[in-house]
């Protein structure tokens, strides 16, 4: 029980730490004396828009491929961002990590490897999901730890 | 993973037709390397991948290009197995039911063709997710509201077409439907509805055809390939109040299903209203160890004890109204007093007014969100989930009945029981989440013998699955049986006549065209 307590503290003020904006949706349960649960979750962050052309040799930054790509899990809040929050807390990280976009740590090949081969619950995405093209820009983004 | 050959097809003549496809779509859209057909596989499948290994997949941008690898599945009897966006998780994701078939991938077929506030509907290619209808929506601001799934990552049509749930009085997806554009085995293209006549103005509003109405015969189909369709979007409410409640116990359901259905029926309340049970709560809050650190389900002493540490009732009821300040006002009112006669504990309201900022859990709202995936992460590991899916009529009498059997089996089998019904009219959707971690062969072991169990019991007492995971969908069709399985006989003969060759996603729903009639039962879960 104390673990359970712990966990649900930790992932809390993880997720409060995330930068994420905190948005008053008036949740009474805590005001009934229930054990805070995670803060309410923020808005929806939108997505960079996919420009019109090639996909197989895009024009588009690494930037905006991350966010339109893999922004359905790994911007604010999203499924991706959430457990990998979890992870990099128990490993001793800040929970802004949880975050890809803050890690310092992340290699281009590492990227590559996990958006084609899968890691735990990520799915690996095809070339259609995103292409070599595209996952080179985004490796090259991502990739601040060379 | 390696290559698998659709049944009887050479590895030379796989080749020719590989660079057939390459002609008609480029060779950047065809992807047949081991890494590709990974990323094609079902990342929860139940046993392992290759049971439902793709030969490869292609791409194509446009009906004439999907016409195009029509004809070169006909000349080259390549079996195709039709994807909108692949993110059918549960059920199979990207991969084909029978090994060595290539996905037809229209993931790159995502435009919006028409976006209508006025009447309320949009024209959409299959590739468009729901993130991007959504977004669109909110770029321009359409005053438009979405019916989202639980996984708001996959495609709006994909959804709809394999008979998806949403939680607003838009969550029937298949319902919404109107008028589609569908390539046919032959390589023919066909308009459904009003659109069989050429600029016909109401093809997406009026949901009949002059004469037999085809539209659904293509959901949880192989028919055909829908390479458009139209879909009706809910106008933006100026208001619209949450009704919250927690519901104590868990024979509770029945009385609250008898409670919500007249007011369902009586149109006091228009949603699809979801109802989970305590560890669909749970499951955001942390990993099963938190909780509970022994193998084996957690036992009722156990969940008792939970429930009372986190406040929880068994059962979560959310009711959302829609529209007029006022009426919904009203509306709260009988709601409350049907309630009131079972429970003394007040509903929590919160409103929400046109304007007001929404999050991203706000799937009563259409806010899209793939975060109800992570319950996965219950279990830890490779996690992965499975739905055991039976339609119940809504009353007390079949929901009880249904929970009791299947809560008894669920249990017998050691593994935690997660409910929620989903009542949407006359029904209720009874999706009993089914937990998992992948590199735990004896957890999949016990998740596939359970299944099964689960499904001989519900056809014994009279309940089918709505949909079901590629492993089972001949044992699902195999319940289906009145009068010696007559409609998959009648479906199977229009499937021939419609496509000769069988090369359209054979085996989808159990429905075997005659090429390939000898595949039925095998690659099963």
């Amino acid at each position: 029980m104390k673990g359970a307590r712990t966990g649900l503290v930790t992932l809390s003020l993880a997720l409060a730490l995330t930068g994420c904006k905190v948005v008053d949706t008036g949740d009474k349960a805590q005001a009934d004396g229930a054990p805070a649960g995670p803060p309410p979750p923020p808005p929806h962050q939108m997505r960079a828009e996919m420009a019109a052309g090639d996909r197989l040799h895009t024009t588009m930054s690494g930037e905006d491929l991350f966010s339109n790509r893999c922004g359905a899990c790994h911007l604010d809040w999203g499924m991706g961002t959430n457990l990998i929050t979890k992870q990099q807390v128990a490993l001793g990280r800040p929970p802004s990590m949880g975050l890809l976009t803050n890690r310092d740590d992340l290699t281009a090949d590492y990227v590559k490897s996990v958006v084609r081969m899968g890691k735990n619950a990520m799915p690996r995405q095809t070339r259609v999901d995103v292409t070599d093209a595209e996952l080179d820009k985004i490796a090259a983004y991502l990739g601040k730890g060379k | 993973m390696q290559l698998t050959l659709p049944p009887r097809m050479s590895p030379q003549q796989f080749d020719a037709a590989v660079k057939a496809l390459q002609g008609a779509v480029g060779a950047g859209w065809v992807m047949t390397t081991d890494q590709d057909r990974d990323a094609y596989a079902d990342i929860y499948a139940p046993g392992p991948e290759t049971l439902w290994g793709a030969s490869g997949a292609v791409a194509p941008s446009s009906v004439e290009e999907i016409q195009a690898v029509v004809r070169i599945a006909n000349e080259h009897k390549l079996p195709l197995w039709t994807i909108a966006r692949g993110k059918n998780l549960g059920y199979g994701t990207a991969a084909p039911r029978m090994p060595g078939s290539m996905v037809l991938d229209l993931g790159r077929m995502d435009k919006i063709l028409e976006l209508d506030p006025e009447l309320g509907y949009c024209v959409i290619e299959p590739g468009v997710g729901f993130l991007d209808l959504y977004e669109r929506i909110q770029r321009e601001k359409v005053p438009l509201i979405l019916s989202v799934p639980g996984n708001g990552w996959g495609s709006v049509l994909g959804n709809a077409l394999d008979h998806g749930i949403g939680y607003t009085p838009y969550g029937v997806h298949a319902k919404n439907l109107c008028g589609m554009e569908v390539v046919l085995g032959t390589g023919e293209v066909v308009r459904t509805g009003l659109g069989a006549m050429t600029k016909n103005h109401a093809w997406h509003m009026f949901p009949f055809n002059y004469g037999p109405s085809w539209d659904q015969m293509f959901t949880q189909s192989n028919l055909g390939i829908v390479t458009k369709a139209g879909m009706w979007l809910m106008p933006e409410p100026d208001s619209s109040l949450e009704l919250n409640l927690d519901i104590p116990e868990a024979e509770d359901i029945g009385w609250v299903v008898d409670t919500l259905t007249p007011l369902k029926l009586g149109g006091i309340i228009d949603q699809s209203i979801f109802i989970p049970s305590w560890l669909g709560k749970m499951v955001i809050l942390g990993q099963r160890k938190d909780f509970w650190d022994k193998p084996g389900a957690i036992p009722d002493w156990r969940v008792a004890e939970l429930l009372k540490e986190h406040k929880l009732g068994y059962w979560k009821v959310q009711i959302r109204v829609y529209g007029d300040e006022n009426v919904n006002k009203a509306k709260a009112e009988v709601i409350k007093a049907a309630f009131k006669k079972h429970i003394a504990t007040p509903m929590e309201e919160v409103w929400w007014r046109r304007g007001d900022p929404t999050n991203v859990m706000d799937t009563t709202l259409g806010v899209p969100s793939a975060v109800p995936l992570q319950m996965g992460d219950w279990v830890g590991g490779k996690s992965a989930h499975m739905g055991f899916s039976p339609v119940v009529p809504a009353t007390s009498k079949h929901v009880l009945d249904q929970m009791k059997r299947s809560r008894k089996i669920i249990s017998d089998h050691d593994v935690d029981f997660y409910a929620s019904f989903t009542i949407s009219g006359r029904f209720a959707n009874n999706v009993n989440m089914l937990m998992y971690d992948r590199d735990k062969p004896e957890q999949v072991e016990a998740i596939k013998k359970l299944f099964n169990a689960l499904i001989a019991d519900a056809a014994a007492n009279g309940y089918a699955e709505y949909r079901t995971h590629l492993g089972w969908m001949d044992s699902i069709a195999d319940t289906f049986d009145f009068n010696d399985h007559a409609m998959r006989r009648m479906t199977e003969k229009v499937k021939d006549v419609l496509d000769p060759n069988g090369i359209l996603s054979p085996g989808k729903q159990g429905i075997w065209p005659s090429a390939y009639a000898d595949q039925r039962g095998k690659a099963l879960a």
